[in-house]
């Protein structure tokens, strides 16, 4: 169910793709969800005056009517709220607790979203049926691993060592000079930095949900002087970009630590323009090989992928990529295998990137909760796959797929 | 071990944004201003993305600093006199973005202004905004509640700087923001 809000006088209009950023392309728009007994808010909701938030009152009040046990009123993509609004949804909140003092509400907030938290948390104080949940709280669990300063040369690395063959194949997935960029879970912002200098865009925004992660991009582009790049704190489930907005949308390396990748999906399909590509790049562990000891190593990353499974990562979603793009109704789809080996990448810098596998996959096996045994394992089969990569008569190979598509023209 | 060499393409020196100092100042009609709601929100964007420009996640610092220049906006909107002019700048004073609003005023704005900083300044602010949350605010105190926001729950300190001039006043807010740091 859709409720539309009010005349243009009361809740400003969406401005059309590309106006400048101040003119803010945001709507408001209230969705009801009554399998889940949610109402979702998101745009900008900056009424006049309390009257004419009378429509967005009554649908919540309908929503609290029918709903049982917990309501959530969810502004994880709220990105603006006036304080009319504000004591208008309090108003709601307060003749919920004296009309159905048996219902829970649950606000759930974003800490995407800066103004919510301290705003939400007053009127939870105030009612004791009323708590708010910062559902993107602990997003990562390998998060405190960013904040190591080896861990991250090991990941600009790994970037450089995908660039070299990357860059190749990035005008087959039509990237042109001057286009407008998205990159999406940028991590530490090096294919930004890249991009810029290979491929000249005209404005390239990357997004990321790790705080240290965005501080080393900002860091970065600070001290090279760089302009025209952006780096944003972000969820990649619920971007604030703005919708038809981008010529190049990337997603690198990211899709299989999400829960839900189609949801990611349906986001970049949302933010890239009509006409333009969206381009992602995913892992294959299950194709991972090495030789010499090829069984050790396959039972080895059969584990890896056992335990991102039962923390919820997909490390074989590289297998998935044509199907994630033709899910996502884009056309003229193009695949190319990146393949890393130790013939064509420098042997010690892939057996360096191997090697930090080990501490990233311990941070899943905790996550996990597996026996100890179980990384030993790993680590030990990671080492012998180590010694394949610089092995004069070893092959050893770590497939990723990239694949784009082109969003239909309106 | 190497990281990528960068060559960037457009060299110059990283910018060093002044501790302190003016961000811009604008100066408007209320007659212009006061027609359409809309400009509030279109203003707060404008001076929100401008100040946060050479901020490391501007969008961040953008949308949390729209949030608090949207509420003086609307004040302003509500409470001015029929003519004159506004005048307005945003400077930055080392971690605080502080705003000058010059409004033109008649008694009974200059009223609202100054009963709102007095609520501001009263020993225990947040008890009374919640005590406004948890019954219906009078209509007359509904307005005032959009700033007293800004300083119970944001830490904004807001002032009336003194002379007044003319028919005028002038409010001074000032903005925290490392809230953008929060999570």
């Amino acid at each position: 169910m859709s409720v539309s809000t009010a005349p243009e006088s009361v809740v400003p209009p969406s401005s059309s793709s590309g106006a400048p950023p101040w003119r803010s392309p945001v709507t408001f728009n209230i969705r009801v969800d009554q399998n889940d007994q949610e109402v979702v808010f998101s745009g900008m909701l900056r009424p006049m005056i309390a009257d004419h938030m009378k429509s967005i009152r009554a649908t919540c009040e309908e929503a609290a009517k029918v709903s049982w046990g917990t309501l959530y009123l969810n502004f994880k993509r709220l990105k603006y709220m006036n304080n009319v609004a504000f004591l208008e949804i309090n108003r709601f909140i307060r003749w919920s607790a004296e009309q159905r003092p048996d219902l829970k509400i649950k606000l759930i907030i974003s800490s995407v979203i800066p103004w919510a938290i301290r705003k939400f948390q007053v009127v939870a104080e105030i009612y004791s049926n009323v708590s708010v949940e910062i559902y993107d709280k602990a997003f990562y669990p390998i998060q405190q691993m960013l904040e190591d300063a080896e861990f991250i040369n090991v990941l600009r690395l790994q970037e450089q060592i995908i660039w070299e063959h990357e860059r190749k194949i990035l005008p087959n997935h039509g990237l042109r000079a001057g286009m407008r960029i998205a990159d999406i879970a940028c991590g530490l912002g090096d294919f930004a930095v890249l991009l810029q200098r290979d491929f000249k865009p005209e404005y390239i925004v990357g997004v990321d949900h790790s705080r240290p992660s965005l501080r080393y991009g900002q860091e970065t582009v600070k001290n090279l002087g760089l302009e025209d790049i952006e780096y944003q704190y972000g969820d990649a489930a619920a971007l604030l970009l703005p919708d038809n907005s981008f010529d190049f949308v990337a997603c690198r390396l990211s899709l299989q630590v999400f829960h839900q990748p189609e949801q990611i999906m349906q986001e970049l399909f949302r933010i890239c323009r009509p006409g333009g590509r969206i381009y992602i790049t995913n892992e294959c562990m299950s194709c991972v090989f090495g030789y010499p000891e090829q069984e050790i190593i396959r039972s080895t990353y059969q584990s890896i992928l056992d335990i991102g499974r039962m923390v919820g990562m997909d490390l074989d979603i590289g297998m998935k990529t044509r199907q994630l793009l033709t899910d996502t109704d884009l056309e003229d789809i193009r695949i190319n295998l990146i393949d890393i080996n130790n013939m064509n990448t420098d042997c010690y810098d892939f057996a360096k990137v191997v090697e930090s596998w080990i501490s990233g996959t311990s941070h899943m096996a905790l996550a996990a909760g597996t026996p100890p045994d179980v990384h030993e394992g790993i680590t030990a089969g990671l080492r012998v796959h180590m010694e394949t990569i610089t092995n004069p008569r070893g092959l050893a190979s770590w497939p990723i797929y990239a694949g784009s598509g082109r969003k239909p023209a309106v | 071990m190497s990281g990528p060499k960068h060559t960037p393409t457009t060299l110059r020196p990283p910018p060093h944004p002044a501790p302190s100092g003016m961000i811009i100042s604008a100066n408007f009609s209320v007659t212009g201003f006061g027609r359409r709601w809309s400009h509030c929100h279109q203003l707060a964007n404008y001076f929100a993305r401008y100040a946060s420009a050479n901020e490391g996640d501007s969008e961040r610092h953008s949308t949390l600093l729209s949030t608090f220049f949207n509420e003086l906006f609307e004040a302003v909107y509500r409470n001015h006199a029929p003519k004159g002019e506004i005048k307005i700048e945003f400077k930055r004073d080392n971690n605080r973005v502080s705003v000058r609003a010059e409004v033109p005023t008649n008694a009974q704005c200059e009223q609202f202004y100054r009963h709102t900083v007095e609520l501001v300044n009263q020993p225990d602010p947040m008890s009374w905004y919640r005590e406004r949350l948890e019954h219906d605010a009078p209509e007359e105190e509904v307005t005032s509640l959009g700033l007293l926001e800004l300083a119970v729950v944001y830490g904004s300190k807001l002032s009336i700087a003194e002379p007044v001039i003319g028919n005028s006043l002038a409010l001074t807010i000032e903005f925290p923001f490392n809230e953008a740091e929060e999570v």
